[in-house]
């Protein structure tokens, strides 16, 4: 009764305007000074500790700010043209290319929003340019662009290691086959209805363009190698990986694009060379594209931590009241098996995925369920790339998902018809989710064959 | 939930509640406060760092949140010097040596150290002697030169490492496994039933039984707290611990030894020192007492050494 | 499109390089320290041992200090689908309830934040569950200044301190009352801006505190690439 009130009261806070992060807050807060003795000064001391004490949450800042130098630094670009030149002449070309350098970028960025941001705002109008309409361009990139959560690296599954302690490469590895398999099934569907429809492609421009296109954009694409290789060759943690991806990404895009910092020239002029200015190498890390890129990553971490700060004292609240024990053992008492707990578990995040943004809607149910689920004998990383997949929809179904907002900024439409041209490839998602939820082998193959079976002490 | 009136104990530690030595001994404490004082309190136990992990645990203590706690050893030299005696190597020869030390007056009188800071030590919890292991075979103290070893947060593992000649390296619990595995970090040093329930294992070349320290717990509480509670609460509360103390520490070293031979088992390699290696490993290490020897104060060693001369 | 409420007063726009200058440096600090000692363990074999901790410290900074600023820029994260349904005064009405609850949630966790660090600083906490009642008695549970850090280390030129407040024990690591310290001026701060915002509400200069979603920095970034490419 009393965990209804407290999600009551989450969800009316929200809907008069008050901010999510304040929402999730202030209803804890009553609910700890009302109902527990906890004192306020433990309740600072959770919101301290969201930063402080969960050292793998760390790995959001970096990834953003990796995002953030690659979107500014070219990256993007150079990777659209890459696609292009490899599968743009099949029919539906552009499309198809555009959900594959969402892919891409997806394996080199953590972010969905980022990944829309990224590819759409080139994409979309390239797409509109060689005939496609605007809906067919939107509809295919904010659904390719979740994909930036499944595709490792990924801030959400960071989000969910952190609230569960999994092991983040685990979730990273488990993330691979469904990432691969999502994106071929969105460019299957396009090529059939590109097929059924006529829509236009492009020409085939040979090696020679899939070569040098390929080598423009293979220092962005060089990432991928460091972040995974890094991780698995046992060079750096997942968290650290963000960092060192982070540096990367700020390095290829001052010195070797040159498309931001002091060696930028405006539009239509050459870059300088590192040869032409070399203080450039001092003077980069002060320079005013730096700092605002920096910037804007700490301001948007800012506002995704305050909520899953805010996120994690609900969290505690939980705790403090046990409710997911109480919610488990009535699970259990109703004969509840692995299947019907998992179509309850798909229908909660696809609910409260229509009003919260993924990260902390995850903190929020990843420890109510995830006691569940070992009881139950679901593996914790099936359960997290499940959770992930469930975050994807809710990212383009109204009415809050962030891809749907960024598209419609990107495509310059309103909402309501960005939901209508992503519904066919939503469609798609769906299938995709009933997939992974029951073939779990799809989520653990790649984890167990490369770090052994998954280890539960809990 | 508890009653209307019982006194709310909450316990909060980082472990399962079945496998750990700590988190059996939590539930059985849990069971036997619930039964034997219904109405009077009333133990809510929260494992698995649900509610707190062992650093903010002992803040949230002082500050009255929680009133009972478990943190290893280590943890406590924030509060006191002294302990650090429980991290220095080779100080204690075996668990026997360990147990007798902790109930000897100089380790009772350990428990009330911390008292000017507002905790007060109810008991000595074992775990056990702690092992040494990393992705080649360990034999000799050269082994271990140039490895990176992953050791728990504290001034002298630190420094014990470093007069291995390895790296000392902090990382996060969760992490330690896959850091094992891609070799982030070559080795790290724990207890057969860490190592067996974390699997540590499995990602190791083997496991030395260099018995060189120990892992052990200290429950402790808040002084303002419990010196609050009615008397007849207080000296009931305190028999219950007393007896899961006896119970459980009793049972510590038979659980390390199952844990160990559960190792070899499941296929782990584990590999025994003569006495002349052995020796080669105290020649290399025990000189890091003399970097604490003052924080820990000789009157201690002495204590400890003398009861190790007994086993 | 654009309120945000950046003052066209030099002082104001002074003080918005300053935070925002503090959130970039912060982040760039975090980075480079990870990176650091990703390059001393792989390359070196050995690492800066305090960096982990310093990196968790700076993350909280960032955060709590950010938060306020964002209050300013009204960046936070809300859902405006129900309240853009309801004419104009209902709105302002819902506006001006969801400012209460925010003012109400800052101080709530300011006198969590103060309650939280003051014993660190051998500081009284405040009494009283809800509302700060008066200043607690000092107990001896109450002076906490002696609880250090786990590895950061005490540099020399902060020992003056010693004597003030660790009763001239030295430190081997800084006093926790340290990078406490964040939470209540962070939250100090926070209520400040949540103030002024409900203000600007009142007086009819904005509308509401939150931003529905990312869209707005959306089409900004992509103005930005579009003149790129
Ligand atoms: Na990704
Ligand atoms: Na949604």
């Amino acid at each position: 009764m009393e965990v209804a009130i407290l999600f009551g009261m989450v969800i009316g806070l929200m809907l008069i305007g008050v901010p999510i992060a304040v929402s999730l807050g202030f209803s804890s807060i009553l609910f700890l000074l009302v109902l527990s003795d906890t004192s306020l000064a433990a309740i600072a001391q959770s919101f301290f500790q969201a930063m402080a004490g969960h050292y793998t949450l760390l790995a959001i800042p970096f990834f953003i700010l990796a995002s953030s130098f690659m979107s500014t630094g070219g990256v993007a670009r150079r990777i659209i043209r890459f696609s292009i030149a490899i599968v743009g002449h099949f029919p539906g070309g552009l499309a198809i290319a555009g959900v594959f350098a969402c892919m891409l970028f997806a394996a080199l960025s953590g972010s969905s929003p980022a990944t829309v941001v990224a590819i759409g705002s080139i994409v979309i109008a390239g797409m509109r340019q060689v005939g496609y309409s605007k809906d067919f361009a939107a509809g295919v990139i904010a659904n390719a662009g979740t994909l930036g959560i499944l595709i490792p690296p990924s801030i959400v599954m960071v989000v969910y290691a952190s609230a569960t302690d999994v092991s983040v490469g685990r979730m990273f590895l488990a993330g691979v086959i469904p990432g691969l398999m999502a994106g071929t099934m969105l460019m299957l569907t396009i090529y059939l209805i590109a097929k059924l429809r006529d829509l236009p492609k492009g020409e085939w421009k040979g090696w020679g363009e899939v070569f040098e296109a390929g080598a423009e954009a293979g220092w962005g694409l060089f990432l991928i190698v460091i972040i995974l290789g890094g991780i698995y060759g046992g060079i750096f943690t997942p968290t650290e990986a963000a960092a060192v991806a982070a540096i990367y990404a700020f390095f290829i895009a001052t010195f070797v694009y040159r498309d931001m910092g002091p060696l930028a020239r405006p539009e239509g002029e050459r870059n300088l060379s590192l040869m032409q200015k070399p203080v450039a190498l001092i003077t980069a890390f002060f320079h005013r594209d730096t700092r605002d890129t920096l910037f804007e990553a700490g301001k948007l971490t800012v506002t995704l931590m305050f909520i899953i700060a805010n996120a994690l004292i609900l969290k505690h609240v939980l705790t403090d009241e046990q409710i997911p024990q109480q919610i488990a053992a009535a699970m259990l008492n109703a004969g509840f098996g692995a299947v019907m707990f998992l179509v309850i578990v798909n229908v909660i995040l696809l609910i409260g995925g229509q009003f919260m943004e993924p990260s902390g809607l995850i903190v929020i149910v990843a420890p109510l369920v995830f006691p569940i689920a070992i009881e139950l004998g679901i593996d914790p990383i099936h359960l997290g790339i499940i959770m992930v997949v469930n975050m994807e929809i809710g990212m383009i179904t109204p009415p809050v998902g962030l891809n749907l907002f960024v598209t419609s900024g990107v495509a310059g439409m309103p909402m309501m018809r960005v939901v209508r041209a992503s519904l066919p490839f939503l469609a798609v998602l769906f299938v995709f989710l009933i997939m992974v939820t029951y073939i779990p082998v799809l989520s653990t193959w790649l984890p167990t064959t490369f770090m052994g079976p998954e280890i539960i002490t809990k | 939930a508890c009653d209307d009136g019982e006194i709310v104990i909450k316990f909060s530690h980082v472990t399962n509640t079945d496998k750990h030595p700590k988190g059996i001994a939590a539930t059985l404490l849990q069971e036997r406060v619930n039964e034997e004082m219904n109405g009077k309190a009333c133990m809510e136990v929260f494992p698995n760092s649900t509610l707190y992990n062992d650093d903010q645990v002992l803040e949230a203590m002082l500050q009255g949140d929680v009133q009972l706690a478990a943190p290893s050893l280590s943890k406590f030299e924030q509060f006191t010097k002294k302990y650090r005696i429980f991290d220095l190597p080779f100080m204690f020869k075996n668990i026997e040596a360990v147990d007798e030390f902790q109930n000897s007056d100089t380790g009772q009188a350990m428990k009330e150290t911390m008292v000017r800071r507002g905790l007060l030590g109810l008991a000595f919890w074992h775990n056990g002697m702690k092992q040494m292991s990393a992705n080649k075979p360990l034999i000799m103290p050269g082994d271990a030169k140039g490895l990176k070893f992953r050791v728990q947060n504290s001034d002298v593992l630190k420094a014990q490492m470093a007069a291995l000649g390895g790296s000392p390296q902090p990382m996060a619990f969760s992490e330690v496994y896959g850091a094992l595995q891609t070799g982030v970090v070559d080795g790290q040093e724990n207890t057969w039933s860490n190592i067996y329930g974390q699997k540590f294992f499995e990602v190791q070349d083997g496991v030395t039984e260099t018995n060189h320290g120990i892992i052990d717990y200290m429950l402790v509480t808040n002084v303002d707290w419990w010196e609050g509670l009615p008397e007849d609460v207080r000296s009931q509360l305190g028999t219950i611990i007393q007896e899961v103390t006896a119970t459980r520490n009793a049972e510590s070293f038979k659980v390390n030894q199952d844990n160990k031979l559960s190792i070899i088992a499941a296929g782990g390699v584990v590999r025994e020192l003569n006495a002349e290696q052995r020796q080669a490993w105290v020649d290399v290490m025990k000189p890091v007492w003399d970097q604490f020897r003052e924080d820990v104060g000789q009157e201690n060693i002495d204590a400890a050494q003398a009861i190790n001369a007994k086993h | 499109m654009s309120d945000r409420q950046v003052s066209d007063t030099s002082f104001g726009r002074i003080v918005n390089e300053i935070e925002e200058t503090a959130i970039a440096l912060i982040l760039g600090l975090m980075t480079i320290i990870t990176f650091i000692n990703v390059v001393l363990r792989y390359g070196f074999n050995t690492g800066i041992i305090w960096g982990l901790e310093a990196v968790t410290f700076l993350f909280a900074w960032l955060v709590i200090f950010g938060v306020s600023y964002a209050v300013k820029v009204t960046a936070n994260l809300g859902v405006d689908a129900l309240i853009n349904v309801f004419p104009p005064a209902v709105r302002r009405v819902l506006a001006l309830t969801a400012a209460a609850i925010f003012i109400g949630y800052c101080s709530l966790l300011l006198k969590g934040a103060w309650d939280y660090w003051a014993n660190f600083a051998n500081l009284p906490q405040t009494t009283g569950r809800w509302f700060p009642t008066g200043f607690e008695e000092m107990k001896r549970t109450s002076y906490r200044a002696w609880y250090e850090v786990v590895d950061i280390p005490m540099p020399d030129w902060l020992r003056w301190i010693e004597p003030l407040i660790n009763e001239g024990e030295t430190y081997e690591k800084i006093p926790r009352f340290i990078p406490y310290f964040i939470l209540p001026f962070g939250m100090a701060l926070l209520l400040f801006r949540v103030l002024q915002a409900t203000w600007r509400i009142a007086a009819g200069r904005a509308d509401n505190m939150i931003v529905s979603h990312e869209a707005e920095d959306a089409v900004e970034d992509v103005a930005h690439l579009n003149r790129e490419s």
